[in-house]
């Protein structure tokens, strides 16, 4: 083809214009925003990548606010120092905030305020000691300890979370990700909790993705199973 | 006097633009009819005296009013094409698929600042827009729209065309100079050499066609590409080398990608546009947009049979005399839209359910306005030559036109040397070859029928 391309002359534009051609007649990319909302899974939150410049430089200027915002904590970085000197991470998550605003002076020459960053209130720790101390602090039974931790506050308020994973020595990444997986478990108090439902409601197609797995799991069967198929799996993670 | 201010204050915006209007226009049409009554005889015999004046103001008129929605639909093409190539939608949201879009940008332009910058020369600055639309109303005065069609008719049109056509670079010169700025007299530059070197090639692609046709006139090559009434008459099966050299050399003397040097607006910011705002710049643009109508119908008319048809219609004629009707005429024009439309909303209205009624009855209304339309079109094309002519001509040139947008979404633009080069090298020695062909063949030929002297 490149041999082609070379002996006749204008081959390259004709496949370029046909390329456009077809595009022409494509399924359009985009997305009318405000009236078209992407079909996303509601725990997305962007990829977590690293990009290059043109240079072959690191483009984050390591001003925290990924690692800020994380909410379970899995961001961290190092970097260089006022005085050249690199380090692999800068300290404890509990300073991200001031070395946000660290950095935000240092790249901008003033402080930048962060409404998304607000200190979290006190919080009565003795109902999760409680519930914990039934279940004898064992990270095996974390399903159990998180349904009566939302039994007791109504939701998974982040203080308890945080206090479940020091006792129980497990992950906070792991607890997030368990809590997060089942759809009868939320971080926020209800009202904000059926708008997360009403938004997976949105997405028709998670049930008959789930279904057909559950279906090819168990059997390999190709036709669909009611969603009862799902159950098993859940209660797999749960013993 | 407060009685009436305050009478005056209450009346909504429309209200106060009819109580203006409404006088104004009886004033208006009485005085037509006084005039008609008193002059009418004399005045027509002054249009039969200067029939030739006559014609070509109402066809240099008809032409100037013609060029806005061509432009706006040029510029709609333009977003429109190049935006679902590049797999997005483009405009959409002012009007219908977005088509006002134009309109909106016509809008912006006027309500733009139109400032002069300082040191520029400002009266050859105020011109050179002026110059380049002039350009560009001029050339299109002698284009075959369709039989009868045509603003004027004389033998030396293709030469006058290219004389007038090649006039381009004197007003985009002219704006980059009168600029005090660097950009623009690049841009200014750019465009000149440009101009001037394409325009040889242009000319010379068309000489073999000119010997071929034995005539210069417009009208005269279209009638001839349309003898059998067959496309394979076209000149572009005769002279398609001709045709390449001219579409490629075309595409450069309307500034068209890949050969936008002129208005290379990551190297020049924008040429010889760069000082221009509000209306002038758009005069510039606007201008650019009729030229790439102009070079398009141009194309269609030497190459692509003009207002042929690219196969025999089969010729019947529609008998309908609107008066033998009579009263009967009344309840057509009346009652057909209302009976075409229940005729053409009950079926949609009774296979789902679900329509509600007033939706059933819009697209009931429209189905009968594009019904309707339909009809009238064809027994138009039908009755009249000319729309005929017309429905052939705008469609061919509107293809090319895509074909322009279509390489503004493809090709990236060139260099400056090799666009020189290009010239140069390339499409003046080919054009001189097709030249020489065309001519030995012509006399080949004579020479075998015996008819050389």
């Amino acid at each position: 083809m490149s041999f082609l391309s070379q002996v006749v002359p204008g081959l390259g534009i004709a496949k370029g214009m046909a390329l456009t051609l077809r595009r022409f007649f494509a399924p359009k990319a985009t997305i009318k925003y405000p009236e078209q909302k992407p079909d996303v899974s509601v725990r997305f939150r962007g990829r977590l990548q690293l990009l290059w410049d043109e240079n072959g430089l690191l483009k984050c200027e390591t001003c925290f606010q990924c690692a800020q915002a994380c909410p379970i904590e899995c961001i961290d970085m190092g970097g260089l120092d006022t005085k050249g000197r690199f380090h692999v991470h800068w300290g404890p998550p509990e300073t991200y905030g001031e070395r946000r605003e660290e950095s935000a002076v240092r790249r901008s020459g003033r402080v930048v305020p962060d409404p998304a960053f607000e200190p979290f209130a006190t919080f009565d720790l003795a109902t999760v000691d409680q519930i914990l101390a039934e279940h004898d602090h064992d990270p095996r039974h974390m399903l159990a300890i998180l349904e009566g931790v939302q039994a007791a506050y109504g939701h998974l308020p982040v203080a308890a979370l945080k206090r479940i994973s020091e006792t129980t020595g497990a992950w906070y990444a792991m607890l997030y990700g368990t809590a997060s997986y089942y759809r009868h478990l939320r971080f926020e108090p209800p009202a904000a909790a059926d708008q997360a439902l009403a938004m997976a409601d949105r997405r028709p197609s998670e049930d008959a993705y789930l279904a057909a797995l559950g279906a090819s799991l168990a059997g390999g069967s190709p036709s669909p199973r009611p969603p009862e198929s799902r159950a098993p799996a859940k209660r797999r993670s749960d013993a | 006097m407060t009685a009436l201010a305050r009478t005056w204050d209450r009346l909504t915006l429309p209200g106060k633009a009819l109580f203006v209007l409404i006088p104004v226009l009886a004033i208006l049409s009485v005085g037509l009819v006084v005039t008609l009554v008193l002059f009418g005889p004399f005045l027509w015999d002054l249009v039969l005296a200067n029939l030739d004046i006559v014609r070509f103001v109402v066809a240099a008129t008809i032409l100037l009013v013609i060029f806005i929605p061509i432009a706006f639909i040029v510029i709609y093409m333009e977003m429109k094409v190049i935006a679902l190539m590049n797999l997005r939608i483009g405009p959409e949201r002012v009007g219908p698929w977005g088509t006002l879009f134009s309109v909106v940008h016509g809008l912006k332009f006027l309500l733009k600042e139109d400032f002069i910058p300082n040191r520029a020369d400002a009266i050859v600055f105020t011109w050179a827009p002026v110059v380049v639309f002039s350009t560009a109303a001029l050339a299109a005065l002698v284009l075959p729209f369709a039989p009868g069609l045509y603003g004027q008719d004389f033998n030396l049109a293709l030469l006058y065309f290219f004389a007038v056509g090649g006039m381009t670079v004197v007003g985009l010169l002219m704006g980059g100079w009168a600029s005090y700025n660097k950009y623009s007299l690049l841009g200014g530059l750019r465009s000149a050499a440009q101009i001037v070197s394409y325009e040889i090639p242009l000319t010379l692609s068309v000489v073999g066609l000119v010997i071929l046709a034995g005539t210069m006139s417009l009208n005269q090559i279209v009638l001839q590409q349309g003898a059998s009434g067959w496309f394979t008459d076209w000149f572009a099966f005769r002279q398609p080398l001709g045709l390449l050299i001219f579409f490629l050399a075309a595409t450069a003397e309307a500034n068209r990608t890949p050969f936008d040097m002129t208005e290379a607006d990551q190297e020049i910011v924008a040429g010889f546009a760069t000082e221009y705002s509000g209306m002038r710049f758009a005069f510039f643009f606007f201008a650019e947009y009729v030229n790439v109508f102009i070079i398009s119908a141009i194309t269609t008319v030497l190459f692509l049979g003009g207002w042929n048809a690219p196969f025999p219609v089969p010729h019947f004629q529609i008998d309908i005399d609107p008066g033998s009707l009579g009263l009967g005429l009344l309840f057509v024009v009346g009652l057909a839209p209302l009976i075409g439309t229940l005729l053409l909303a009950a079926p949609i209205y009774l296979l789902r359910s679900r329509t509600r009624w007033w939706v059933a009855l819009i697209v009931g209304f429209v189905l009968f306005n594009v019904l309707a339309g339909g009809l009238v079109f064809l027994w138009a094309y039908v009755s009249f030559d000319w729309v005929a002519g017309l429905f052939w001509f705008v469609g061919k040139t509107f293809a090319l036109i895509f074909l322009f947008v279509w390489m503004r979404g493809t090709l990236p633009r060139i260099r400056m040397d090799q666009l020189m080069g290009f010239a140069w090298k390339w499409l003046l020695p080919v054009s001189l070859l097709n030249l020489f062909v065309t001519a030995t063949a012509v006399i080949v030929i004579d020479l075998m029928r015996g008819t050389a002297a």
